[in-house]
C-alpha cells in the first residue's frame, strides 16, 4: 500500500489572463521508507508539491490519497489534525519562533495535541538529546548557527513522531559543513523507517536519496532510484552544467551568466530534451507498488 | 482548563510582557474606563448610603414639606429633580403654609428653610458662597439637633439680627474657634453670632448638605431684609408623638391641599419617601455617568481591537508556522481571543486597583465616602473580560481563517 498517491493533481494559481499552472496533472506515488530528493529550477512547482503532499494547500483538480484516504477534500480542521500527527515539515528559514526557547519551539506541536506541559518537555528534551541540541534548549533562536537552528526545526518536525518528513531546501541557508550535518540527521531518521521528502537544488545531495524526482514547469519529467552514497545520474549532468565563473570572467566583468546564455544557448536545450522526453510518458506509466 | 488554554494564557501573558509599552497604552483604555466606572458607582453608592444615615441623624418621625408635586408610579416614588433641590418652585412655599402646617392635626413644630441672597462680610473677609437660610426657633428641634456653642434663637429673639453659625463658617469667617458674640454685616445689617451648630454629618445631594456652611437668621427678619420676598424651599415639621407621624403627615396634606384651591403643587414627605427621591435621583445621575464613563471603556475595547488587528497582522507568519506544525483553525482562535481578554482582563485588574487606590485617596482628602462593593469588582472584571472577548474576536476569525500558505509566505 502506497503511502502518499497523487492522481492527476493541478493546481491553479491566480484568475482569468493571470492564472499560474504551478501544476499539471502531476500523477506520483511514494511508498513508506522512501528518501526522496526533489529537484528542478526555480518556480518548477516543487514547492507547491511539498505543500500540497503536507496538506498546507489543496489541489485544484486531481486525487490525493495519504494512505489510502482521500485527504485533498477533507475540512481544515481534520487536515490540521492530519498534518499534526503524520507529518513533519522542515523549512529552508527555520521557522522557529523566536520569542520562544529552542524547547519551547520543540514542544509546540504537542500543545496542539493537549499534552501537559510536563511531559511536553520531557519529550521536547528527549528529542533535543537526538539531535544534540540538549546543551541549547534554553537558548533563543537567535543564538543558535543555522545548522543548530536547522536541527532545531527537525527535532519540532519530529516530535509528534510522524510518518512523513517534507523538508522545503533544508540546507537552502546553510554552509556545507552545517548542510552535511542536517543530512546526515536526515539520513538517520530515514533509516528508523520515516519517508522523507526533501526538495534541493544541490546535486551533491542526492547521495542521501534513494529516489531522485525531477520537475520543470509543474510537471514531473524524471523520476529515477538512486543508490544511498551515490550521486544520481542525471543530477550527475546537471552538476556539470551549473555554470561556473572563472578569474577571467572576474577580470573581464561578464556575468557568467550572460555567458552561458551566449555561449550554451544551442546546446543548452539540446542536452535536456532527452531528460524532458523521458519524463513526458513516464510519471504515469510508472508503477512503484510494492517496491521497498 | 484544558492544557492548551493554559499555555495559550501563558503565551498571552509573554506577549504582554515582551510588548510593554504597547500593551500598556492599550490597556490604558479599559482602565479609564474600569476606573471611571467604579469611581463613579462607588461615589454614588457612597451618597446613598449617607442620605440613608440621614433618617438616624434628623429622626425617622421627620416630615418635609417642598414645593412641587411628586410623581408616584404605582405608589412607587419616581425622580423628580426639581423636588430635590426645590427649583421648580417659583413661588415656593410661603409664610400662609407655614402657618397651615403649624396650625395641623398631630403636628408639635414646623420650621421653615427659606434661601436669602447674599454675601456675608467680617472685617476685610467676605463669603459669597455662604448659604443665609431663613428659619425660626423650632429648627433646632426639628432637625433634633443641640447647639452646643451657646444657643439657637428663641421665639422672642425672632426679631433680632442675630444668627446661628454651621461649624465650616466660623473657621472662614472668624478665626475663632467658637465665635460667639463677634459680628457680621448681611445686607447692610449687623448681625450677632448667638450660637453655633456642632458638624452635621456632610451628605451632599441633602437639604443638609450645606448646613455646615449655613448661617440662620430669623426668618422675620430675613423677610424684612427683602421685602417679604424669602422663598421657602422647605418646611420640616415634627409630630407630637412619634406613632402620629402618618396622621400628622395626612393631616398636613390635607390642608395644605385646601389653602392651595385643590392644587397639589407641594409634596409632603416622610424620611423614607425622602430618601427614596434622593436615592432615585442618585441612582438616575449615577447610571447617566457611569453610561457615559462606560463609552471610554467601549473606546478601550475598539483599542484592544486595533492593537490585535496589527497583531495578527504581525505575526502571520508565526501563524503560518502554528498551521504548519498543526494547530486548527479553532485552536488559532482560542489564542488569539485569550490574548486579548488577558490584555484587558490584566486592564481590568489595574483599573480595579487605581479605583481602590482613587476610593481610599477620596476618603481621606474630601468629604465625599465612596465605597467599592464586591459586586463593582465583580462587575468590572466581568465586563474587561467580555471588552476583551468581544473586541478580540475579530481580529482572531481574520488569524484563524489565514489560508497556512499565505501566512508562511508573510514576512
Amino acid at each position: 500500500m502506497p503511502l502518499i498517491e497523487l492522481k492527476d493533481v493541478s493546481k491553479l494559481y491566480g484568475f482569468g489572463d493571470a492564472t499560474t499552472l504551478a501544476l499539471d496533472e502531476v500523477s506520483l506515488t511514494i511508498d513508506e521508507n522512501e528518501f526522496v530528493a526533489v529537484m528542478g529550477p526555480s518556480g518548477c512547482g516543487k514547492s507547491t508539491l511539498m505543500n500540497l503532499i503536507g496538506l498546507l494547500d489543496r489541489p485544484t483538480n486531481g486525487d490525493y490519497q495519504l494512505r489510502s484516504r482521500y485527504v485533498s477534500k477533507l475540512r481544515s480542521g481534520q487536515r490540521a489534525k492530519i498534518r499534526r500527527d503524520t507529518v513533519g515539515f522542515v523549512f529552508q528559514s527555520f521557522n522557529l519562533l523566536p520569542r520562544m526557547t529552542v524547547l519551547e519551539n520543540v514542544a509546540l506541536p504537542l500543545v496542539y495535541k493537549g499534552i501537559s506541559p510536563s511531559k511536553r518537555i520531557k519529550q521536547a528534551s528527549n528529542m533535543l538529546e537526538r539531535v544534540g541540541l540538549r546543551d541549547r534548549e534554553f537558548y533563543y533562536p537567535r543564538h543558535l548557527s543555522g545548522g543548530q537552528a536547522q536541527c532545531a526545526a527537525i527535532a519540532r518536525a519530529l516530535i509528534n513522531n510522524p510518518s512523513i518528513i517534507i523538508a522545503d531546501e533544508p540546507t537552502g541557508n546553510l554552509d556545507s559543513a552545517s548542510s552535511r550535518l542536517v543530512m546526515e540527521l536526515l539520513s538517520d531518521i530515514h533509516k528508523m523507517g520515516n519517508t522523507i521528502l526533501f526538495v534541493t537544488h544541490n546535486p551533491e545531495l542526492t547521495r542521501y536519496a534513494t529516489r531522485v524526482v525531477y520537475m520543470h514547469d509543474g510537471a514531473v519529467v524524471h523520476d529515477e532510484q538512486t543508490a544511498i552514497g551515490d550521486v544520481a545520474p542525471t543530477a550527475r549532468r546537471i552538476m556539470f552544467t551549473v555554470p561556473s565563473k572563472n578569474d577571467e570572467d572576474d577580470l573581464a566583468g561578464v556575468s557568467t551568466l550572460m555567458k552561458n546564455v551566449e555561449g550554451d544557448y544551442k546546446e543548452e536545450p539540446a542536452a535536456k530534451k532527452p531528460a524532458r522526453k523521458k519524463a513526458t510518458g513516464k510519471p504515469k506509466a510508472r508503477k512503484r507498488g510494492g517496491k521497498k | 482548563m484544558s492544557a492548551i488554554n493554559r499555555g495559550n494564557i501563558r503565551m498571552a501573558l509573554a506577549s504582554v510582557r515582551s510588548t510593554k509599552w504597547r500593551s500598556m497604552l492599550t490597556m490604558l483604555g479599559i482602565i479609564i474606563g474600569i476606573v471611571s466606572v467604579v469611581m463613579v458607582v462607588g461615589i454614588g453608592e457612597g451618597v446613598k448610603r449617607e442620605v440613608a444615615h440621614q433618617i438616624d441623624q434628623f429622626g425617622k418621625d421627620l416630615i418635609t414639606v417642598r414645593p412641587g408635586k411628586l410623581q408616584k408610579d404605582n405608589g412607587r416614588i419616581v425622580t423628580n429633580t426639581d423636588l430635590l433641590f426645590g427649583l421648580n418652585s417659583i413661588s415656593g412655599l410661603t409664610e400662609n403654609d407655614l402657618k397651615t402646617i403649624q396650625k395641623s392635626d398631630h403636628v408639635r413644630l414646623a420650621a421653615p428653610l427659606g434661601l436669602v441672597p447674599g454675601s456675608v462680610k467680617a472685617g476685610d473677609r467676605k463669603l459669597d458662597q455662604t448659604m443665609v437660610i431663613a428659619t425660626n426657633s423650632s429648627l433646632p428641634a426639628a432637625l433634633n439637633r443641640d447647639v452646643p456653642y451657646g444657643d439657637f434663637f428663641d421665639e422672642e429673639g425672632e426679631d433680632d439680627n442675630v444668627a446661628v453659625i454651621g461649624r465650616s463658617v466660623a473657621g472662614a469667617l472668624f478665626d475663632d474657634f467658637v465665635p460667639l458674640g463677634q459680628t457680621f454685616e448681611f445686607r447692610g445689617k449687623t448681625f450677632i453670632v448667638r450660637g453655633m451648630f456642632d458638624d452635621f454629618k456632610s451628605t451632599p445631594l441633602s437639604p443638609a448638605s450645606n448646613f455646615n456652611n449655613a448661617i440662620f437668621i430669623p426668618h422675620k427678619v430675613a423677610e424684612e431684609l427683602t421685602g417679604n420676598s424669602v422663598q421657602m424651599y422647605s418646611i420640616l415639621a415634627k409630630p407630637d408623638k412619634l406613632e402620629n407621624a402618618k396622621a400628622a403627615q395626612a393631616s398636613i396634606e390635607k390642608r395644605m391641599l385646601k389653602s392651595h384651591g385643590n392644587e397639589e403643587d407641594f409634596s409632603v414627605l416622610d424620611q423614607k419617601q425622602n430618601l427614596a427621591a434622593s436615592s432615585n435621583v442618585l441612582s438616575l445621575i449615577t447610571t447617566m455617568v457611569a453610561a457615559v464613563a462606560a463609552i471610554s471603556l467601549l473606546v478601550g475595547g475598539v483599542g484592544i481591537m486595533n492593537i490585535m488587528l496589527a497583531s495578527v497582522t504581525e505575526r502571520m507568519h508565526e501563524i503560518g508556522v502554528r498551521k504548519a506544525i498543526g494547530a486548527t483553525s479553532r485552536q488559532i482562535l482560542n489564542q488569539f481571543i485569550m490574548e486579548a481578554a488577558v490584555l484587558s482582563v490584566v486592564g481590568g485588574v489595574v483599573g480595579i486597583a487605581l479605583s481602590i487606590a482613587g476610593v481610599f485617596a477620596l476618603r481621606t482628602y474630601t468629604s465625599l465616602k465612596p465605597v467599592i462593593s464586591v459586586e463593582a469588582i465583580a462587575v468590572a472584571t466581568f465586563a474587561s473580560l467580555a471588552i476583551g472577548i468581544i473586541f478580540g474576536t475579530i481580529p482572531a476569525i481574520k488569524a484563524a481563517r489565514k489560508d497556512p500558505i499565505e501566512a508562511l509566505r508573510h514576512e
